[in-house]
């Protein structure tokens, strides 16, 4: 986690400074009757600067490498896994609608990620789709994309 | 009397059959994400929140809360039969919890946890409706400085006392304010940091926010973990639950401190329900007659602890309420949901919106009555779910996360949002920063920053107006010392910045939370 946090220190480091450096140059510090839209933005950016620096000035004295912190092995595969799904999800439901793509998501999850069997993961996507869909079609009137299919 | 006519009024909201069944919904659904391990009361509110658009913002809040309360109630199942929190605020009750169980006692364990946590849910509600006006009517007072000196004080208490590391902390705390920037700057009309894009003209969403870093964002943390564990088996008739005279003469005493405890600390910013069952726990260790006995199946360590965290989430409702000033990630949330309502919480709330705060107060008697009945007769019920495999519930929450970001809406890009904040909730979690800060953070922003100017503007010696009024002066000085402590231990050691407040959990190993205050 070393390395983490002195490369997450620099980057807030710099965007502290951006930050700062935009509520200066685009709003008003401070207008005619007092503080204007750049005065609290810039001493927000300031602070994300300081304890930035403080975190820099941490990770660099300490010795302990600390503990890893990043996925690997499964856990990455199960992580990918699910985070592609979600935005195989955004991407598809415009075309295919909510109810194709929850129950795609959920079979695809629940078969290739999780191992369940056939049988299992289609009854267990069909059963949550199914749920979602009385709570927030059909109770909760969300109009969701409907898609080529048309529901 | 005042009091009561108010109480006739919240039960007569309370009783009608929306907000009856909205109270029943919640306790059920809290219980649950109680017991369930990988979600807690904060995931739990943030992924119902998209529920509650449809419904009047009263039945709304009156789901919630009765879901924050359940929760309490629902963690203890987890701890006992399976030696893992259902959520951080029931972490000490595996200890002696665990033990019982092993020695054949789950039953009174689950027993005198339920009537504990109903004892302290409703000596907490009652002693919520009465500190709530005094509160209130003192806070009328409140200028601008003051108003931001208190901010000041809940921002900074709550990211100095959670978080596992302060420097961490405060920057997802700054993090936080940061986004709260985004958007129109109501004052002189300038979009600010929108980069060009109409989408972030409104500012940044909460809901996508609270969505993405607690429902998802916890949700791939924990798909790193297999998990599956061994469930004690017990017998839960009405026989085997009730504790005995011998069980309710040594806890009798230990729900009474735990609820008077948990009601303080729940009270004071940034100390929640967590907090208060490790500082219950350890209490009743100092006070009790055979402290030998604790770790080995002493069933204070269970009454106690499971009585502060009802009593604590009643009480951090008062800051919420009263002053604006949520104490916790939960209540975090909850005013999130309040402010999308339309509702703004603080002073004026008791006058302007009497429906709402005594309709909840009234819902959260009734709320602990429908859970003690819950958890006393239905345990096997709640049993039964948490054989729910991990892995099916991960997939039902991800759908939830994508329908519910998207339903406040109706935009594909609020879906994204919530996919971002769920990754950066995920990075966060995993490399020590505080999600639970920065939804605070972002909740309090604009008002926080709308105070200061304010303040300013009224000021004739610049910020040194925070120290000339006695209450302002009084408030920013404990926020100033917040920060100063713990960042100079920071400073001080190298490793630093380790969380106090709470003594060491000595458990065996089970999964703690994520440093989020519940």
């Amino acid at each position: 986690m070393r390395r983490a946090d002195r490369v997450g220190a620099v980057l807030l480091l710099l965007f502290g400074v951006w930050f700062a450096a935009v509520a200066l140059r685009n709003y008003t510090y401070w207008g005619a009757t007092g503080p204007g839209s750049g005065f609290f933005p810039f001493w927000l950016g300031l602070a994300m600067a300081v304890l930035a620096a403080l975190l820099l000035v941490r990770a660099v004295r300490t010795s302990d490498p600390g503990a890893p912190w990043a996925p690997r092995g499964r856990g990455l595969v199960r992580f990918l896994g699910l985070l592609g799904g979600g935005v195989a999800f955004v991407v598809l439901l415009p075309w295919l609608g909510m109810a194709v793509t929850t129950v795609l998501f959920l079979v695809g999850i629940l078969k290739a990620l999780e191992g369940h069997s056939w049988p299992a993961a289609v009854g267990i996507a069909l059963a949550i789709a199914g749920v979602n869909w009385a709570v927030f079609t059909w109770w909760l009137r969300v109009p969701f994309p409907t898609g080529v299919l048309g529901f | 009397m005042d009091l009561f006519a108010n109480l006739a009024l919240g039960f007569s909201i309370a009783f009608t059959p929306l907000n009856l069944t909205m109270a029943a919904i919640g306790v059920i659904l809290g219980t649950l994400i109680g017991a369930l391990p990988g979600v807690g009361p904060v995931s739990g509110i943030a992924l119902l929140l998209p529920l509650t658009f449809g419904m009047p913002p009263t039945s709304g809040i009156i789901m919630l809360a009765a879901l924050y309360a359940g929760s309490m109630y629902g963690g203890t199942i987890t701890s006992v039969l399976i030696n893992t929190p259902g959520e951080a605020a029931s972490v000490v009750t595996c200890i002696d919890g665990h033990q019982m169980a092993r020695q054949g006692r789950a039953g009174p364990a689950l027993g005198i946890a339920a009537i504990g946590s109903f004892v302290a849910g409703t000596v907490g509600v009652v002693l919520l409706m009465g500190m709530s006006p005094l509160l209130a009517r003192w806070a009328l007072s409140f200028g601008p400085p003051e108003t931001f000196a208190l901010m000041l004080l809940g921002l900074t208490t709550v990211t100095g006392l959670t978080g596992e590391n302060a420097v961490k902390g405060y920057i997802s705390m700054v993090l936080g304010l940061m986004l709260s920037m985004v958007g129109f700057d109501l004052i002189s009309g300038d979009a600010r940091y929108t980069g060009g894009l109409n989408e972030m003209l409104d500012g940044v969403d909460f809901l996508p926010v609270a969505v993405g870093l607690f429902g998802l964002g916890e949700v791939l943390a924990g798909a790193e973990r297999a998990m599956r564990q061994e469930i004690l088996s017990a017998r839960y008739g009405l026989r085997d639950v009730l504790p005995s005279l011998a069980d309710w003469a040594r806890s009798r005493l230990a729900i009474a401190r735990g609820t008077v405890l948990g009601f303080a600390i729940g009270v004071l910013p940034g100390a929640g329900p967590t907090i208060a069952t490790f500082l219950a726990y350890s209490l009743e260790r100092k006070v009790s007659k055979h402290p030998e006995e604790f770790g080995h199946g002493a069933i204070e360590g269970v009454a106690a602890p499971e009585s502060a965290n009802n009593a604590a989430s009643a009480g951090a409702m008062v800051p919420m309420l009263t002053l604006g000033i949520p104490g916790s990630a939960t209540t975090a949330v909850m005013m999130g949901g309040l402010m999308m309502w339309g509702i703004r919480p603080g002073p004026l709330l008791f006058e302007k919106n009497p429906d709402f705060v005594w309709g909840l107060i009234a819902s959260l008697y009734i709320a602990n009555v429908m859970l003690l009945v819950l958890n006393i007769g239905f345990i096997p019920i709640f049993v039964r779910a948490l054989r729910i495999p991990y892995s099916v519930l991960t997939a039902l929450i991800v759908v939830f996360c994508i329908t519910g970001a998207y339903s406040q809406n109706n935009k594909l890009w609020d879906v994204g949002q919530m996919l971002v904040f769920g990754v950066v909730g995920y990075g966060m979690r995993k490399l020590d920063y505080s999600p639970a800060a920065l939804v605070l953070a972002l909740v309090l922003g604009p008002l926080a920053e709308r105070a200061l100017r304010q303040a300013l503007i009224i000021s004739d010696s610049g910020v040194l107006i925070l120290f000339q009024r006695p209450i302002s002066a009084v408030l920013t000085t404990l926020a100033l010392v917040a920060v100063a402590i713990p960042i100079a231990r920071a400073l001080l050691s190298p490793r630093g910045g380790a969380r106090h407040g709470a003594p060491p959990p000595p458990l065996e190993a089970p999964r703690a939370g994520h440093g989020a205050p519940r």
